[in-house]
């Protein structure tokens, strides 16, 4: 099976029900995306297929075949970093920073499905992702940042 | 060198490719004449494994020994050796360090034996520190208690500054000019003419010369990065680009994967089971009975726990009654009941002839078990060898694990190697061992090959020890408008044997302080004010939860502080800062009360705002919450905290871990409990337990003030408060007195 | 809607919106051989199903947030993580449902074993239309709905069934996996009870 993980293409032998996030994560090392719940309960796995957020927990090697896949690995590195990712450093968001490639992954879809969200529309998008440390105060100021930083504001 | 002395050198010196011409800032001074653990660990040579600051000619390295489990404790412990070492921390290379009794003092502790007392200056000074903190409990409780702060406030910044003279001592030898002539800046020293001669140059001179240990330490004024308003955690760039390694990312060579099932019922049997289906699916190595359960290791994580999933077992019985209904009557039938009593640390005026004085306000609490529930379940890399174990874990007790390692492997305990690793959280749930235990088992059975063994997230949520269940029982009265008597009766299992029990496999004798912690401990002087603990029999076995005793008490204290001064009709902030006894902590109510710009209870319709205070951990932190009472259900608005730390170090991560504890507090008050059925406990994932998510979440103001005398740490203290503020503001704007928690159990939340 | 919104919802809406294959057999009974008293009994059993939480917790109506209720949840209550489906009906303007609710291969049967995991079909998830009200409501107000053309899509009864016929994200009502509780009957008892109250003349109980 032949997946496109930020823009490299992989051979992978796995069952075509084997969730991405465990193809990623143990077959091809890339372990940005994070384990949590396996159950699309806490969002820690976000990753971005043909551009659109989804929990990679809930997706089979089989779905994505022939998908763009994006992780965080992909979005930005610690040289080159996303908007979002800059923003999310100045704002000194992460606590135990689990949960934050999903947060960021999530935030990033938000913006280009809704280039300019309200508080409604942050706390609509955003509470699929959980944040145990309690660290949503600084995503909603961190995703309100980037919106006007990316808006050119 | 051994094998696993190798190998502890080699991870010791992270990022470092060139040992020649290390230096251990530190050690020396350890070497001096009177013996002490450390010593031990440095026989044969191993000069290179020093307590804090290690600089060769590739870099420099700072060892930050208090474990991060995400509360910043490595950037601050990496910003106090800095300051007075004068390098951006941001240049270092940050390292937990290899476990070891000069950074784990319990270490003694564990072996039994009174803590030691090291009489070396430096030294010293930052055991003292130790010693300071308030519970003898503490000084086996490695990483907790908020106590990194406290603990390493002055011994860190001692470590920079003896590193930083004695660089200058290695640059004065050198070039001939004076030490008291040389400065520092950035990571060199700077002669007199402007020259500037790098650290990592004088690397290999340093390690020659003694340590310049009589140093004087900066005054906070003239801190550059230590207490200013912009202080970058070291570890945030990492986290938000998917490149901290956290335990469950950690790999070696050839390393296997594995999962368990183990009895719901904690430490209860496994009486039959059927792997014939297991055994055969793809991917999986083996199958193998663990201690309580039954063990998958197979090539892939998914593949281990879809095959532990296709195992049939029969658990036996839970030990322990585990039957939420059961466990209240119990729970009921302790409090008050002489034959339970424990301790009683407050008793002032006279409680009984207050009682039988005047009407009797009654008011009966409860609140559930709690899981810490980490976004990063449990895990352990393990490889075990003929004669050493090594552990890759994230961990609040790494020297407990080398113990059990030690024991479970069969081997020596200096041979037992413990690398802690970044944590996706904790909350108490990493001061526990048992997935560590499981995964040395595990290992063992593929001696010479690594294994991580992963919890899925049920199997950590029915394996994790809970905060334990409590009830309460108040008894007060009102006399002229003010608060008379409180009497609060506590009752609840004992953690503190339960956990010793399980680390050490000893018990601690005498009355367990955490039970009524949070109550009898409160700056109020009430005329006539009591508070006794009632052990209730060990039923579900519990351990510490961020805030441990005053996770539950501060709602137990506070919340029927509250209901007496309403019955006394006077305000429920002006009546607190009148009871207060305490300087410091009036001044957090009053702080609390101009940022609310409280005028009393109500908001106007359907709106009120609670107020609520507890003094955890040596903090006082007082916070108001806001509500509205939507058709929907309750609406939380905003909250204000204000709590005193004595001294800011970060004060960015200060506001993160005051709103944090908020949101913990208020949303497990909110919307979470584990209940139990006979065995675990029947959430077994977040659908369940739900905590707090982003919708929910007010707008938080946090202010700290800096008027104690004491520097302390604030992981815990913005924990305890939230609920009773909560609870006092729903009363407040709907007329409604919620006693149990979780509150959804009794009102809706939007 | 914002434009973005609107594209993304037409295009996920057209794909993989029917199967290829039938799934029951539509076989209605000839006019008139359905008394009014058999229909009303068949109305009964359909209205079993259409407030069976498999399939009214996503017929919220006006309200954009589904369900969580049924007897795995206790107490009713609003999905949790607050959802919105949007006017898209599928999350586009705030999180797509299709976020945790991952479009499936359609010839994969065991995508939904999981217990409390995010169900799964071989089609977007989303909220039935808003006209399409049944969570919570009366029989007497779904039956007046489903034979309402200017309610129901305009339909006729056999549109209906042709509906049940192929659109996947009703079949999963029947095999929802994961422990929870189906829809009661089965998708082919359904679809014959709803051809016989059309026989019949799509009698309701307040008539």
């Amino acid at each position: 099976m032949k997946l496109s993980v930020n823009g490299t293409e992989h051979e992978v032998d796995v069952e075509p029900d084997m969730p991405l996030l465990w193809v990623l994560r143990d077959e091809l090392g890339i372990t940005g995306p994070k384990f949590g719940c396996g159950i699309a309960q806490c969002g820690a796995c976000t990753v971005h297929v043909d551009g659109l957020a989804v929990r990679s927990c809930q997706l089979a090697a089989v779905d994505v075949e022939g998908s763009d896949i994006t992780t965080i690995e992909g979005l930005g590195t610690p040289d080159n970093l996303h908007v979002v990712q800059e923003v999310w450093i100045a704002h000194q968001v992460a606590q135990c920073g689990y949960c934050q490639s999903g947060q960021i992954m999530q935030a990033v879809s938000l913006l280009e499905l809704n280039p300019e969200p309200t508080d409604d529309d942050i706390d609509a998008a955003m509470s699929g992702n959980l944040c145990r440390c309690g660290t949503y105060p600084r995503i909603r100021a961190a995703v309100k940042a980037a919106a006007a930083k990316l808006n050119g504001v | 060198m051994s094998k696993a002395g190798t190998i502890a050198r080699r991870t010791f010196l992270l990022g470092s490719a060139a040992i020649a011409g290390g230096v251990a800032f530190g050690t020396y001074a350890a070497k001096r004449p009177i013996p002490n653990p450390l010593l031990d660990s440095l026989a044969e040579g191993e000069a290179a494994i020093t307590p804090y600051v290690e600089i060769n000619a590739d870099g420099i390295t700072l060892i930050t020994p208090r474990a991060d489990k995400g509360q910043g404790s490595y950037s601050v412990q990496a910003h106090l050796i800095a300051e007075e070492l004068d390098i951006d921390p941001a240049t270092a290379t940050i390292s937990p360090g290899i476990p070891g009794p000069a950074y784990y003092n319990g270490a003694a502790l564990s072996e039994g034996v009174p803590f030691p007392s090291y009489d070396e200056s430096w030294l010293a000074e930052g055991l003292r520190s130790f010693m300071a903190v308030p519970a003898k409990l503490l000084s086996v409780q490695i990483t907790g208690g908020s106590s990194t702060v406290p603990d390493s406030y002055v011994r860190l910044r001692m470590a920079g500054a003896i590193a930083r003279e004695t660089l200058k001592q290695a640059a004065a030898n050198r070039t001939g000019v004076s030490r008291s002539a040389l400065s520092t800046e950035d990571g060199h020293v700077v002669l007199p003419d402007g020259e500037r001669i790098a650290y990592t140059a004088l690397a290999a001179d340093a390690a020659k010369i003694d340590p310049i240990d009589d140093v004087t330490l900066r005054p906070s004024s003239a801190w550059k990065r230590l207490g200013q308003p912009n202080m970058p955690r070291v570890d945030m760039v990492a986290k938000c680009t998917g490149t901290e390694t956290y335990g469950i990312d950690f790999k070696l060579p050839g390393m296997l994967y594995a999962t368990v099932r183990a009895n719901p019922g904690i430490a209860g049997t496994v009486e039959r089971y059927d792997a014939s289906t297991a055994k055969d699916m793809r991917g999986v190595h083996s199958i193998v009975p663990i201690s309580h359960g039954i063990a998958v290791i197979a090539d892939n994580t998914w593949r281990a726990f879809q095959a532990a999933d296709a195992i049939d077992i029969d658990w036996g019985p839970s030990p322990y009654l585990a039957n939420s209904p059961e466990i209240f009557e119990t729970l009921e039938a302790t409090v008050g009941n002489a034959d339970a009593y424990d301790h009683r640390q407050r008793d002032e005026g006279d409680v009984e002839a207050a009682l039988g004085a005047s009407d009797v306000l009654e008011a009966a609490y409860k609140i559930p078990y709690l899981a810490h529930a980490p976004l990063e379940p449990m895990n352990a890399v393990v490889l075990v060898n003929e004669t050493t174990v090594e552990i890759w874990t994230g961990t609040q007790i790494p020297l407990f694990i080398r113990d059990k390692a030690a024991e479970i492997a069969g081997v020596e305990k200096r041979s037992a190697l413990v690398y802690v690793q970044p944590m996706g959280g904790s909350f108490g749930h990493r001061l526990e061992l048992t997935h560590v235990e499981q995964a040395i088992e595990i290992a063992k059975t593929v001696m010479g090959t690594p294994v991580k063994m992963t919890w899925s997230r049920e199997e950590d949520m029915s394996h994790d020890y809970p905060r334990p269940a409590a009830v309460a029982m108040g008894r007060g009265t009102v006399k002229a408008g003010q608060v008379d008597t409180f009497d609060l009766s506590v009752a609840q299992s004992s953690l503190m044997p339960d956990w010793f029990g399980r680390l050490a496999g000893m018990t601690i004798p005498g009355p367990d302080a955490t039970i009524t912690t949070g109550s009898w401990d409160q700056p109020f002087a009430i005329p006539n004010y009591r508070v006794t603990g009632y052990r209730a029999p060990a039923m579900v076995p519990v351990s510490s939860w961020r805030s441990v005793g005053a996770s539950g008490n501060g709602f137990f204290h506070d919340s029927f502080l509250d209901e007496l001064i309403h019955a006394a009709g006077a305000d429920p902030l002006a009546e607190r800062i009148r009871l207060c006894l305490h300087g410091t902590s009036r001044k957090v109510l009053e702080a609390v009360g101009q940022m609310s710009g409280w005028d009393g209870p109500s908001l106007g319709e359907n709106r009120g705002r609670g107020v609520a205070f507890c003094m955890s951990f040596g903090v006082p932190c007082a916070i108001v919450t806001e509500v509205t009472h939507t058709e929907a259900g309750i609406k939380l608005d905003k909250v204000f905290v204000a709590a005193d730390v004595g001294e800011v170090l970060d004060p960015t991560n200060l506001e993160a871990q005051l709103f944090g504890g908020a949101i913990w507090g208020l949303g497990h008050a909110m919307n979470c409990e584990l209940t139990y059925d006979g065995q675990g406990p029947e959430q077994t994932n977040y659908h369940a337990y739900e905590g707090m998510r982003m919708y929910q979440t007010p707008q938080i103001e946090v202010k700290a003030l800096s008027n104690g005398s004491k520097i302390k740490g604030v992981g815990e203290p913005g924990v305890p408060p939230s609920a009773p503020s909560l609870a006092n503001a729903i009363f407040a704007a709907t007329g409604k007195r919620i006693r149990e928690l979780p509150l959804n159990k009794h009102i809706d939340f939007v | 809607m914002k434009p973005i919104f609107a594209t993304l919802t037409a295009l996920i809406l057209s794909a993989g919106m029917t199967s290829a294959e039938d799934k029951v057999q539509i076989d209605p009974p000839a006019a008139g051989s359905i008394s009014p008293e058999q229909g009303l009994q068949a109305w009964s059993r359909i209205y079993e199903v259409t407030s069976h939480p498999r399939c009214a917790n996503c017929h919220t109506g006006a309200s954009d947030r589904p369900m969580w209720s049924g007897p795995a949840y206790g107490k009713a209550r609003v999905h949790g993580m607050n959802i919105r489906a949007g006017e898209s009906r599928i999350g586009a303007e705030f999180l797509m449902c299709a976020t945790c609710h991952t479009t499936k291969q359609e010839d994969w049967d065991n995508a939904n074993l999981t217990p409390h995991a995010a169900p799964r079909v071989a089609t977007s998830w989303r909220l039935a239309p808003v006209e399409a009200h049944w969570f919570g409501q009366s029989s007497e107000s779904i039956c007046a709905q489903l034979r309402d053309p200017a309610l129901n899509g305009d339909r006729d009864v056999m549109d209906l069934a042709e509906h049940l016929n192929h659109d996947l994200i009703l079949h999963w009502a029947w095999a929802p996996g994961g422990g929870r509780e189906p829809a009661p009957y089965s998708l082919q008892a359904h679809v014959d009870d709803l051809l016989a109250w059309g026989a019949a003349g799509t009698p309701c109980p307040q008539d």
